[in-house]
């Protein structure tokens, strides 16, 4: 093996954060290498440095045993290497072949398309990528608008591949898919630079750098270590969600709490968001709710808690129907909700902690003194919440968009508990958050379980979902194409039915 | 970061600017700033004084002088403050919403309107009940107007800015029609003036300290500062009115009715700003006319805007406003300085003070980074 790629010492610094602290990372020729670490462990940063889109304040970078500065992603890319962001940079409105020509200025002036459709028919033989050169970018699955992002960098001739976060957009279908590929890659001499958090994707690497808070914990082949052990690595200390698992009171269950049937919702293009859509969750119930993201599971959200008024279907709240009433009604019905854009969606970013924790209740007696708000008695249920909740501000007052995500969270959480009393609806609760608010998040989900709240619960971890549910609903197309029982159901029975496969006779 | 920020190839980097924004603001700081931003905005206004080709110091003397240098010139001043204080706060409560309601100036004539209806049905009630009779139609009139737009932004997602500039056009003309053959025209003259009779004294609002020139209206404009100053800080109305400024998705779907948050902005804006034409009409001009009016509106967008879009920011700004044009007279009088120069001055310190707002808030921090 030869070391292709290497960083000796590497620091990069913010203003007030260093990102990264004596970073010694080396990639060899053919291999798959995993960075591994928990959001703002500077994995984004190292590979930053590493496309030229930042440059290091210490420490050297070596290509091939060079010593070598990238000024820009320009260089980088001369250098072989290739990028592919989580978020892709296509144009819908051009066709693959197009996208994959923009930019590359090879030909001057001219496109020369009829030379580059015959190196990308080469290339997509050579790695086994099936991608028609004349589709539009628009009319493909992100899966392979993700073939596109990796043929272009292939194109400009990238020895070097980082992929960040790959799989995130993905179902478990399409990773597989895109696993397939990368392993395929790897043989043909490719080296991969691969940017996750997923246990299972890590598993699959040849080596993985660990990273926490900026430094490099260790570099470990994934056979010689158990998942267990590259958490702690990863989180510092031991983390285990299965702890909590304890299913719930079975009898409890069978009181249902949300009734919601054939619910149906057209957004304002006129899409078919919502398709007949049938659920129950019970009391003391936690119902999963999987699904690649944008197949209808914001407009159910939405739906169930009034935001949107559906156009059929009823929704029946402990025995009351309340399809189709304002928001105000949901809440004081005793519906949390933990919306997924939690920024934009849960909190006023400008206001203090106080004035969130109130945010829709805000003209409730509690609050107020006659015609006013009761600021005092709001700051001293806020710091209440505050030391409950372990929220990490310097006072109240502090604006949350001062906040981490993860004690933003917290004091939407907070808010939502308290306001509440019969379901929570909670979207993506624990999306961009570190590990151990994500275990703090769901140990006071469970919490809410064991009060007897129905809980509807939507996330992209399946193995969460798993773990966490006492039924699972898949959500395809705007559709229910399956209701599991997560004791015994492989994640792969449940990608088939996110991938819109449909599960006869559901429940 | 978005990833096209990614792909832009950074230029060879050396030092980099930033703007961010101070986290721990101090009042000192602020208040600094806004020393600074007088006397830049003085320092910009003497120059242009200077190429009129006058004498600075005697211009500025003069100005002063009128504006403030005297207890005559400071109660004509606060009588020039009072309509462009009410303006500026209803710009305040408009713009803290995040409601781009341009309408002030359409609404203080409908105010001086609603005010002049009541003017000619409740004739001869007591005159304490006759002028809050009169007072109250004025503010409904501002209010309608303003509901109206908030009416077309809900049902119809009408833009206000466009609805708004379109009723104060609408509004204009049809004063002007009112006012220039129509019933409320000036039946004593051969000649039309485009103006109603006088209003008889019973309906005038009443002097404040003796004087001739200050009057009920004054009070009227503090009371409205603190009136808004409480709604907005400490009720859960003003909660909803900042929140739908900051983010009205998340307030929406935390169970809040933004349609109906919106038309009580434009309720609360529009009664302040036809609170304006009341006083201007009642209380200085005593007969309806269109000039008299005209341009309050526009102006209050900037005092609010200077005053910080806070209520009590906003009475300091048309203070100092309406000092400015009240020692404008004196400025050309004693120093021969084109009066046109003092609206190029507020327009100066427009200027200067938003940008010592944006000072106050952000700071500038140097990045630097080696190749």
């Amino acid at each position: 093996m030869t070391t292709i790629l290497r960083t000796v010492n590497l620091t990069k610094r913010f203003p007030g954060v260093i990102a990264n602290e004596d970073v010694n990372f080396d990639l060899q020729k053919g291999e798959i290498h995993c960075l591994f670490g928990e959001n703002g462990a500077g994995k984004s940063t190292l590979s930053s440095c590493l496309f030229g889109f930042y440059q290091p304040e210490g420490g050297s970078l070596e290509l091939n045993g060079e010593p070598v500065k990238f000024r820009s992603p320009r260089d980088a890319i001369h250098a072989g290497i290739g990028m592919v962001h989580q978020h892709f940079v296509l144009v819908p409105d051009f066709t693959v072949l197009e996208n994959i020509v923009v930019g590359t200025h090879e030909h001057g002036w001219q496109l020369g398309l009829d030379e580059a459709r015959k190196r990308v028919a080469s290339l997509c033989r050579e790695y086994e990528i099936d991608l028609e050169p004349d589709a539009l970018v628009r009319d493909l699955a992100v899966g392979q608008q993700q073939w596109v992002e990796i043929l272009k960098a292939l194109y400009l001739g990238a020895k070097v591949l980082i992929l960040d976060e790959p799989s995130a957009v993905l179902t478990p279908e399409e990773s597989i898919r895109l696993f397939r590929i990368i392993s395929h890659m790897k043989e043909l001499g490719l080296s991969i630079i691969l940017i996750s958090h997923k246990m299972v994707e890590v598993m699959q690497s040849d080596r993985v750098t660990v990273l926490r808070k900026g430094k490099v914990v260790g570099t470990v082949c994934p056979d010689e270590v158990t998942p267990k052990e590259l958490t702690r690595m990863m989180v510092g200390r031991d983390i285990e969600l299965r702890v909590v698992r304890d299913r719930s009171n079975k009898e409890a269950a069978k009181e249902p709490v949300l009734v919601v049937g054939g619910l149906s919702y057209r957004d304002t293009r006129d899409n078919l968001m919502l398709d007949q859509v049938t659920l129950t969750i019970g009391r003391g119930e936690i119902l999963g709710l999987a699904g690649v993201s944008g197949n209808g599971q914001k407009e159910l959200f939405e739906v169930l808690s009034g935001i949107i008024v559906p156009g059929s279907g009823n929704v029946t709240l402990a025995g009351e129907r309340i399809e189709g009433l304002p928001s105000r009604h949901y809440m004081d019905r005793g519906v949390g909700l933990v919306p997924d854009d939690r920024f934009r969606e849960g909190l006023i970013p400008e206001f203090g902690i106080q004035e969130n924790m109130i945010l829709g209740w805000q003209r409730h007696d509690d609050y107020t003194q006659g015609p006013f708000l009761n600021h005092k008695q709001i700051g001293t249920i806020a710091e209440g919440l505050i030391d409950e909740f372990r929220i990490k501000a310097p006072s109240a007052d502090t604006p949350v968009n001062h906040l981490s995500g993860g004690n933003a969270q917290k004091v939407i959480l907070a808010r939502e508990f308290v306001h509440s009393n019969k379901l929570l609806l909670a979207n993506q609760p624990t999306r961009g958050l570190d590990l151990g608010v994500i275990e703090y998040v769901y140990k006071q989900i469970i919490a809410k379980r064991d009060e007897g709240y129905a809980v509807l619960l939507a996330s992209e971890e399946l193995e969460d979902l798993l773990n966490l549910s006492d039924r699972i609903a898949v959500i395809s197309g705007g559709r229910i194409t399956g209701v599991v029982d997560p004791e015994n159901t492989s994640i792969e029975e449940i990608g088939l039915l996110m991938a819109g496969e449909r599960k006869e006779a559901a429940e | 970061m978005t990833s096209i920020e990614r792909d832009t190839p950074a230029p060879r980097p050396v030092t980099r600017i930033r703007i961010e924004p101070r986290v721990n603001r101090k009042p000192l700081w602020t208040f600094a700033m806004y020393l600074a931003a007088t006397l830049f905005g003085l320092l910009l206004s003497a120059l242009l004084v200077w190429t009129s080709g006058a004498d600075v110091i005697k211009a500025f003397s003069a100005l002063l002088n009128g504006a403030f240098g005297s207890q005559k010139a400071i109660i004509a001043s606060l009588a020039k403050a009072t309509p462009l204080i009410l303006t500026g706060l209803a710009t305040v409560v408009a713009f803290r919403a995040q409601v781009w309601s341009i309408g002030q100036e359409g609404q203080v004539y409908a105010g001086a309107m609603g005010a002049y209806t009541g003017y000619l049905l409740f004739a001869g009630l007591p005159p304490a009940l006759f002028v809050s009779a009169i007072v109250l139609c004025g503010i409904i009139g501002g209010a309608v107007l303003g509901a109206l737009a908030a009416i077309l932004k809900d049902r119809f997602d009408v833009n206000e800015i466009i609805s708004t500039v379109m009723m104060n056009y609408l509004i204009v003309f049809l004063l002007s029609w009112l006012i220039g053959g129509g019933p409320w025209t000036e039946v004593s003259t051969s000649v039309v003036y485009q103006q109603t009779g006088p209003i008889g004294e019973a309906a005038h609002l009443p002097a404040l300290m003796g004087s001739g020139k200050l009057h009920l209206g004054f009070a009227f404009a503090l009371v409205s500062a603190l009136v808004c100053y409480v709604v907005l800080e400490k009720t859960p109305l003003g909660y909803e009115i900042r929140a739908l400024g900051y983010n009205p998705v998340a307030l929406a779907y935390r169970g809040t009715n933004i349609g109906r948050t919106i038309i009580l902005v434009m309720i609360l804006s529009g009664a302040v700003a036809g609170l304006a034409g009341v006083s201007e009409i009642f209380g200085t001009a005593h007969r309806l006319r269109s000039d008299t009016l005209f341009n309050l509106g526009y102006t209050g967008i900037i005092i609010g805007m200077i005053g910080g879009l806070r209520p009590l920011g906003t009475v300091a700004a048309g203070i100092v406003f309406g000092g400015l044009s009240s020692g404008a007279l004196y400025m050309k009088l004693l120093a021969q300085v084109p009066a046109s120069l003092v609206p190029a001055m507020e327009g100066i310190l427009m200027l200067t003070f938003l940008c010592a707002g944006v000072a106050a808030r952000y700071k500038i921090v140097r990045v630097k980074t080696d190749g």
